[in-house]
């Protein structure tokens, strides 16, 4: 590299009017653009690129989601437990209020913010779909929704090896809570993006999605707890399709040996609740695409 | 030269309104005024243009690309800067156009580039680096304008660039408009109501009413088509005995204001040379002979009284 300074003979800097130049470089398609879109949108929920401030709530919630995986591994090294003190899957559900925050502010930080500004028109003006703008836009907060739920189960999957607990054991729970974690996301990801496509108000975004994901959580566990102790835990069971965390903590009840209120008992009461788990990530991801359509042509 | 946009028998009907009804027009190179009032249709055919909404009938070609099939080619080599906000308050311009020029398609480096440069001839130094959302007016303009060029686009389509800004900035952009069209070499297609600019900036007029095509043309030939002169003397009883002289040397001229005009439409005999000889021949002083310049505004009124003539 030559030193600018040196543009000149004397050593003196000198700005040179180019004029107006051309691109010729090259020009990605689609795809690419796509993935520059998700890399952004991801850095974009953790605050990233964006104003010092927007970056604050995003890591003190993953510092919080964290820290119980840190502390637990703490006392299991120390303590020399033999087994970890809260499971891989049950771990989600403990800090499900932390998550439901996360997923409730950093959604309209994807989805409001273009809508709200008119940013939205910029995008559409350009070679990207409105289908592929909401599905890039999905899996941003998807992905940031997978890293606040997945590290907690890496960090104690570490520190279960570093505690010599068995390995075959532990990579079974990881395993299993690594794929329950995968659709959690899914649907959080989708009833979160939803909800902040209908809003261009951040606030409004923000309480209407924490009230979908933990009101509706806490009717439906009164439900089951009312349901187990009356003994009638099929009532609960029902209940428990009707919110995400509760489909969430049934797969959980069902898979691992994780204690719930009314996990599905039957086979197919589990495929129901894998079914709904899945119908309402489509569903809202379908809406989502649906939303976007409607605004390009609006 | 090839056109820029080529439209057919372009329709839209959104059933209460009649946004479009089968216009049929060319649009070449250079930068092309769009006029027309509110609900002309003019922002119902950038939006046809870009592909964002389809027709509901007839066809459309952008820079050769058919807006039906090649969407997506179209909007890769068009740039766009709405007439509404658009910009967030919480970037700061330069990661903002990065941003949008990655989603031309640009590789990142390339884009960080192109946005210093595009920013460069816009116009926004230090403040490039500061939230967007305290830029004044002029300067959210600039950032708009930057982010529609950021990909080295073809052709821009610029909906109302100088809506709300103060004189000087408004002269700024109307500066840079024109500087895109006949230097940068790409094709713009600007839209204003404000007949004035487009005096000022565009090569071609397209007037638009009601969704039809009222006419189409070069801004000179919307300008100089009266063939008139105005001449100003100075003197005793100047503009009569000078209106009386040009009109037994066989010129039809008359009083206007302070002004004579002269028809000087289809003569043979140079009528500059004849105005010249005739206020030397009285002894008058001549302070003015120009061209009698219309303005885009004159034509809508011919428009208007033809209209009326015609119903």
């Amino acid at each position: 590299m030559s030193d600018p300074s040196a543009a000149t003979p004397e050593g003196a800097s000198v700005i040179h009017d180019l004029g107006y130049r051309p691109y010729t470089g090259a020009r990605r398609g689609p795809g690419a653009i796509a993935r520059a879109l998700v890399v952004t949108g991801f850095r974009n929920a953790f605050g990233l690129g964006r104003s010092g401030k927007s970056k604050v709530l995003p890591f003190i919630l993953l510092a919080l989601n964290l820290l119980p995986a840190i502390v637990v591994g703490g006392i299991l090294v120390f303590a020399g437990l033999e087994e970890l003190p809260t499971g891989y899957a049950e771990y989600a559900g403990n800090t499900q209020v932390l998550l439901g925050i996360f997923v409730a502010s950093q959604a309209p930080v994807l989805f409001s913010r273009d809508l709200r500004h008119g940013t939205i028109s910029l995008y559409l003006a350009r070679p990207l779909r409105s289908s592929t703008y909401a599905l890039a836009r999905w899996a941003s907060l998807l992905g940031a929704t997978l890293v606040f739920l997945v590290l907690p189960i890496v960090i104690l999957y570490a520190v279960s090896l570093l505690a010599e607990l068995d390995v075959s054991e532990q990579t079974r729970q990881a395993t299993v809570a690594l794929g329950l974690a995968g659709l959690l996301a899914l649907c959080l990801a989708g009833v979160a993006g939803l909800i902040a496509s209908w809003s261009t108000r951040r606030g409004f975004a923000v309480v209407a999605t924490i009230a979908v994901l933990l009101i509706a959580d806490g009717i439906v566990s009164a439900v089951q707890v009312i349901a187990q102790e009356e003994g009638r835990s099929q009532v609960g069971e029902i209940a428990g399709l009707f919110s995400p965390y509760s489909l969430y903590r049934g797969l959980v009840g069902a898979w691992t040996d994780a204690e719930t209120a009314t996990p599905p008992t039957s086979t197919g009461m589990e495929l129901a609740y894998l079914g709904m788990l899945l119908l309402i990530s489509a569903a809202c991801l379908a809406l989502l695409v649906r939303r976007y359509r409607r605004v390009a042509t609006a | 030269m090839t056109p820029v946009v080529r439209v057919e028998g372009l329709t839209k009907d959104y059933g209460s309104v009649l946004a479009l009804d089968s216009l049929t027009l060319e649009i070449g190179g250079g930068t092309t005024g769009l006029v027309g009032a509110n609900g002309a249709g003019k922002s119902t055919l950038l939006k046809i243009l870009l592909g964002l909404i389809p027709p509901t009938g007839g066809r459309a070609e952008v820079l050769g690309h058919d807006i039906d099939t090649q969407g997506e080619a179209v909007r890769a080599a068009v740039g766009y800067l709405p007439e509404h906000d658009c910009l967030p308050p919480d970037v700061s311009a330069s990661d903002f156009v990065v941003h949008l020029a990655m989603m031309s398609g640009l590789p990142r480096v390339a884009a960080r580039e192109r946005a210093a440069e595009v920013l460069r001839h816009v116009g926004l130094a230090e403040e490039r680096y500061r939230p967007m959302g305290g830029y004044s007016t002029g300067m959210k303009q600039k950032a708009k304008l930057a982010q529609a060029l950021a990909h080295d686009p073809r052709l821009v389509l610029l909906d109302e660039p100088t809506n709300g800004l103060d004189p000087a900035a408004r002269d700024e952009m109307l500066g840079l408009v024109r500087r895109i069209g006949h230097d940068f070499g790409i094709a713009v297609i600007v839209t204003s109501h404000l007949l004035g600019e487009l005096e000022r900036v565009s090569d071609n007029v397209v007037v638009l009413d009601g969704g039809r095509l009222l006419r189409a043309s070069r801004t000179d030939e919307f300008l100089n088509a009266t063939g008139v002169l105005l001449v100003e003397v100075l003197g005793d009883d100047a503009q009569a005995r000078m209106t009386a002289a040009l009109t037994s040397a066989g010129v039809a001229a008359a009083a206007r204001g302070g002004m004579i005009t002269v028809d000087a439409a289809d003569r043979e005999v140079d009528v500059h040379d004849l105005i010249r000889d005739t206020a030397s021949d009285l002894g008058l002083g001549l302070v003015r002979l120009q061209v009698d310049h219309r303005r885009i505004e004159d034509v809508f009124a011919d428009a208007d009284t033809q209209e009326v003539s015609d119903v």
